[in-house]
């Protein structure tokens, strides 16, 4: 996997599926790289997503499983701040699955 | 505190890789649930320092990323003190929200409590 | 206690004034590298409290007189380096 078609423009990838610039996002591009790991987007996938970016304005990288959840239990409550609850919509590894679709790093310090 | 490691961060943020090493080193421990704090002394110390804005040298900000501890569960920063007095820098200007800053007076003292120290 | 490791010079690098700043009653101080260049330091002349231990093979490399050494320093080789490692904890690398 190196290249995204969306709308009929191609978008890069690394290897891994993450994209190899991260100003090509945008929500399509999100749609069509949740395609690829088969997950369809709720509004419940989309506040995550729009947390994690938020995540990486504030902190400048993109966060492993635990303080994902703890950032989505301050946000969103502690129902969502479940690392069950992220796994159910991310799976099968929430911190990268999600990074990825919201057009993030891959999380460096997520092993 | 047995258990527990202490990062010993020396390096200030933007001259050398050390600091981001270090920090990054802390943020993976800590996300593999370790229990890890940081003692900041000498140069060190300017990674806590507010108001840095390194985009200008093509860099992130260093701050930025000690900022996101209390979200990696670590919620203990040591200060040496006489460093900080040193350089002329007050305790208002190296705040993190969400993380304890505690300035210390004999930073030997913190240092022998912990089975391991890494320096940074 | 701790076991302190110097590895740079004190005339170009603050590693033996950071270390100096964190040592305690009881800490041992060990120079290695160019930190043996501390031996030419007023600093170790005011340990009183402190075992310093200065690696032989450095000090020797470096023409380093280790005779006009403070009293305090012991001089010492790799198999004592190993041992003074087993009886510490921890121990902190001053290397920058």
């Amino acid at each position: 996997m190196s290249n995204l078609n969306v709308n009929g423009q191609e978008i890069p990838l690394d290897k891994e599926g993450y994209l190899r610039n991260l100003n090509d996002w945008n929500r399509d591009v999100a749609e069509a790289l949740a395609r690829a790991e088969e997950i369809e987007l709720s509004n419940a996938h989309w506040e995550v997503i729009e947390l994690l970016q938020e995540f990486y304005r504030l902190f400048e990288l993109s966060p492993a499983m635990r303080p994902l959840v703890k950032f989505i239990g301050q946000r969103l409550g502690p129902e969502k701040g479940r690392s069950i609850y992220l796994m159910q919509l991310f799976p099968p590894s929430p911190a990268k699955v999600a990074s990825k679709i919201a057009g993030l790093p891959k999380p460096t310090n997520c092993l | 505190m047995s258990n527990r490691t202490l990062a010993l961060c020396r390096a200030a943020p933007y001259g050398s890789a050390l600091a981001r090493e270090g920090i990054e080193a802390v943020l993976a421990s800590a996300a593999m649930e370790q229990d890890i704090d940081l003692l900041f002394l000498g140069d060190g110390i300017f990674q806590l320092l507010d108001n840095q804005a390194p985009e200008a040298i093509g860099q992130k900000s260093l701050r930025r990323n000690l900022k996101a501890l209390p979200m990696f569960g670590v919620e203990e920063l040591y200060v040496c003190q006489s460093s900080l007095e040193e350089r002329g820098i007050l305790p208002e200007q190296i705040q993190i929200p969400g993380a304890e800053v505690t300035l210390v007076e004999k930073p030997g003292e913190l240092i022998a409590a912990y089975q391991c120290v890494l320096s940074f | 206690m701790t076991l302190h490791i110097v590895s740079k010079s004190p005339f170009s690098c603050q590693a033996l004034h950071d270390c100096l700043q964190s040592l305690v009653e009881g800490d041992a101080l060990l120079l290695i590298e160019d930190g043996v260049y501390a031996l030419q330091h007023q600093a170790l002349q005011s340990l009183q409290e402190t075992r310093i231990y200065c690696l032989t093979a450095d000090s020797e490399a470096r023409g380093l007189q280790t005779s006009s050494a403070p009293d305090s320093v012991e001089i010492i080789d790799d198999t004592r380096w190993v041992q003074l490692c087993t009886e510490h904890n921890p121990i902190v690398s001053w290397f920058r």
